[in-house]
């Protein structure tokens, strides 16, 4: 009896929700009409990729013939099989695990310091730091910077101490590449994030600090942890999310660079190895298994640091 | 109370209550007073000395609701119509000037004047010590720091445009110079040499990616700041979910929808067409994530007042919403750019004819690794790239971050 009211108090909520609901989507049509331009492109070029991705990931599909559904098999041969594909995701991992933390660490930190700077070098300082990740292209500098030859930038400046007598191949050698393209691609680092940082900090209550010292804030890194950040925290959660697309998505770097594909696949990324088997090898589902793991590990990374920058401050 | 510091803007007034005035608050050096519509004399009035609090005033101009609190508890609720256009920029909160109180300072220094004797002003700090709490070793190990990282960050770039303006002679000295003795710009004009030689002529790249460029970053600000309107400020179902999956889509950009993109692409008929680089941007995640965020500040009590004045939504969204946005603007303009101007297209367009610049700069670049007489060209192809997006971004600099105040993701 008990229950049978519940039920049908939860079905009357229920309809009255949808009824309201509904209510509500006829008196904003014309919402709907001004979003349907963004949401028709927005379904066609993002969410429709996706979900082809996830449904070509069980067949196998190379354009030129019909999809075969296959199960579950390109899952289970990137992980048994696949060694080149190993060796991407531990490249990938590596530089997920460094770049993206301490790029995102850095690009904080860089924020907080030139926060109390002038307006005027405040703002010459964010151009530095932003312009490598703002300009497009400039990272093939370090194509130059690199050279293999006696005319590359640290080769000669080496072999002019005398630590090396003959120019190494920087971007040829599986022991330097992953470091190379790890540091180009924390030059990369200040990114969107960044700007979201300094324009936060910027915007944080002053009378806020004033309290703080009241409240006996002794020094700036008990301002940080206990003012500071709880009042980044949605900011912090945005540059999260860009840092993590970023990190993850390292490819254009280690294929300027190191070439494609690289030597021994020293710097094989997962997106490059996704690139390789979609535009190369035109195996289609193949790719679509690698891009469906890439998107879960993003959504899981993003998931565990939303619930990270919870516990921040308190 | 002086002219030039006064500040005006009309707006309405909420009294505790719930009554609402419409009329114009003016703030001027010594305090702020409010004016009902119509009327000469100030229905309210208060001097900054009395006042506690003026909520939300410092952020960075997104809000435009103020609260005022006076020292007997009384409060009043300001909903300012042109309230972005009073604190446009990061640094000049427009009450952070008629705010201050008088300092026992400023009397001194008014007697002074008073009297014709004359004060020695300290010199300005470089660094204004807003932080009491801050030991000087902790700022000088700090600004070191930053210094050295900052130089570490722009010698790539310094080297860049170094290598650009080299003349060959310089481009094959051992070791070679970071910056040129005699600059010259032969490598900007062999570069147009090289080009010019090609198939199709550089002027054809370049109109390609301006095309591109141009029409996908106007489509991208008219489509996304549509939806952006909508999302930000009307409450319909189905509005928390789109929004949330726009969030979720921000990571996911380029080579991972790439594949399917392509599928889609030739399904659609659009593959070697510009379509198929410009519609994707007009709803690019990032630009209508922002312009939402930045709309969200905008004060309800603007758009009733239009609708009730009888202007139909695109009215309001056309004339009253988009020029009160104008930061937002130019940050979806530079975001747009920075990934049109970019893209090499290497995958969706195939026809030389309608490739982009940055494609066939790219194809020069590939010369480089072998030839280094070639690299000072490369390092010239590279400068024309890079320049556009930064050159944007330092005219609009103050604008962006105004936007970007706003760009945080509340759960």
């Amino acid at each position: 009896m008990q229950s049978q009211s519940f039920a049908s108090r939860y079905l009357t909520m229920r309809r009255e929700k949808i009824a309201h609901g509904w209510a509500l989507a006829k008196r904003n049509k014309g919402c709907y009409l001004f979003l349907a331009p963004y949401a028709i492109l927005f379904f066609t070029f993002y969410i429709l990729p996706i979900a082809t991705s996830i449904f070509y990931s069980f067949t196998y599909y190379n354009i030129l013939e019909p999809a075969r559904f296959i199960g579950l098999q390109n899952y289970v041969n990137l992980v048994l099989q696949d060694e080149v594909f190993l060796t991407s995701i531990k490249n990938t991992f590596v530089c997920a695990v460094i770049v993206g933390p301490i790029g995102y660490i850095l690009s904080f930190l860089f924020a907080w310091f030139i926060n109390e700077l002038p307006k005027w070098l405040r703002a010459v300082a964010v151009i530095i730091f932003y312009a490598p990740s703002l300009g497009g292209g400039a990272y093939t500098v370090f194509n130059h910077l690199f050279r293999a030859d006696a005319y590359g930038w640290l080769n000669s400046i080496l072999m002019e101490l005398g630590i090396i007598n003959a120019p190494q191949l920087w971007l040829l050698d599986p022991r330097y590449m992953l470091p190379i393209v790890i540091i180009v691609s924390l030059w990369m680092s200040m990114g969107t994030g960044f700007l979201s940082f300094v324009a936060g900090l910027q915007s944080i209550d002053r009378s806020m600090y004033e309290a703080g010292y009241v409240d006996g804030v002794r020094n700036r890194w008990q301002e940080l942890y206990h003012i500071t950040l709880p009042s980044m925290k949605p900011m912090l959660l945005f540059g999260a999310v860009m840092s993590i697309s970023s990190s993850f998505n390292i490819s254009d770097v280690p294929r300027a660079l190191c070439g494609f594909p690289s030597t021994d696949y020293a710097a094989r990324t997962v997106v490059t190895h996704l690139f390789d088997y979609g535009f190369v090898r035109f195996e289609m589902g193949y790719a679509s298994a690698i891009a469906v793991i890439l998107f879960l590990a993003m959504i899981l990374s993003k998931k565990a640091i939303a619930a990270l920058l919870g516990r921040v401050g308190t | 109370m002086s002219e030039n510091n006064t500040v005006r803007s009309s707006g309405t007034l909420q009294l505790i209550n719930g009554k609402k005035y419409r009329g114009e608050l003016v703030a001027g050096e010594l305090g702020a007073a409010f004016y009902a519509k119509g009327q000469k004399e100030p229905m309210a009035e208060w001097h900054y000395a009395r006042m506690n609090r003026m909520d939300n005033i410092r952020r960075g101009g997104t809000s435009s609701q103020i609260t005022v609190i006076l020292k007997d508890d009384t409060r009043y609720v300001f909903e300012l119509a042109q309230g972005l256009k009073l604190h446009s920029q990061m640094d000049k909160h427009w009450v952070d000037k008629p705010v201050r109180a008088k300092t026992r300072g400023d009397i001194l220094h008014e007697q002074a004047e008073r009297l014709g004797q004359k004060i020695e002003v300290p010199k300005k700090h470089l660094v204004t010590r807003r932080h009491p709490n801050r030991s000087i070793g902790g700022d000088i190990l700090v600004y070191l720091m930053l210094l050295l990282v900052a130089v570490a960050m722009v010698f790539p770039l310094v080297f860049m445009i170094g290598s650009a303006l080299k003349p060959l002679d310089e481009l094959l000295r051992i070791p070679p110079p970071v910056w040129p003795s005699h600059p010259t710009l032969d490598n900007f004009s062999d570069l147009f040499v090289t080009m010019g030689k090609s198939f199709v002529p550089f002027s054809r790249y370049l109109m390609n990616t301006i095309f591109i460029t141009v029409v996908g970053t106007f489509g991208h600000l008219v489509v996304a700041g549509m939806a952006a309107f909508v999302l930000a400020k009307y409450d319909f179902p189905g509005n928390r979910l789109f929004f949330g999956l726009v969030t979720t889509c921000l990571m996911f950009s380029g080579y991972v929808t790439g594949i399917p993109n392509y599928l889609i692409m030739s399904n659609l008929g659009m593959v070697d067409t510009y379509w198929s680089l410009i519609l994707p941007a007009f709803c690019a995640p990032i630009g209508m994530f922002l312009m939402k965020q930045f709309m969200d500040g905008l004060p309800t009590a603007l758009i009733e007042a239009a609708t009730i004045d009888g202007a139909s939504r695109f009215k309001v969204f056309w004339s009253i919403v988009m020029p009160n946005v104008k930061p937002a603007w130019l940050t979806m303009i530079i975001f747009s750019v920075q990934g049109l101007w970019n893209n090499p297209a290497t995958t969706l367009i195939y026809s030389e004819a309608k490739k982009p610049l940055v494609y066939a700069l790219n194809q020069i670049q590939g010369q480089a690794v072998t030839n280094i007489a070639r690299t000072g060209e490369v390092a010239a192809a590279n400068m024309i790239i890079f320049i556009v997006p930064i050159l944007i971004f330092i005219f609009s600099q103050s604008r962006i971050l105004e936007t970007m105040a706003s760009s945080g993701i509340k759960d």
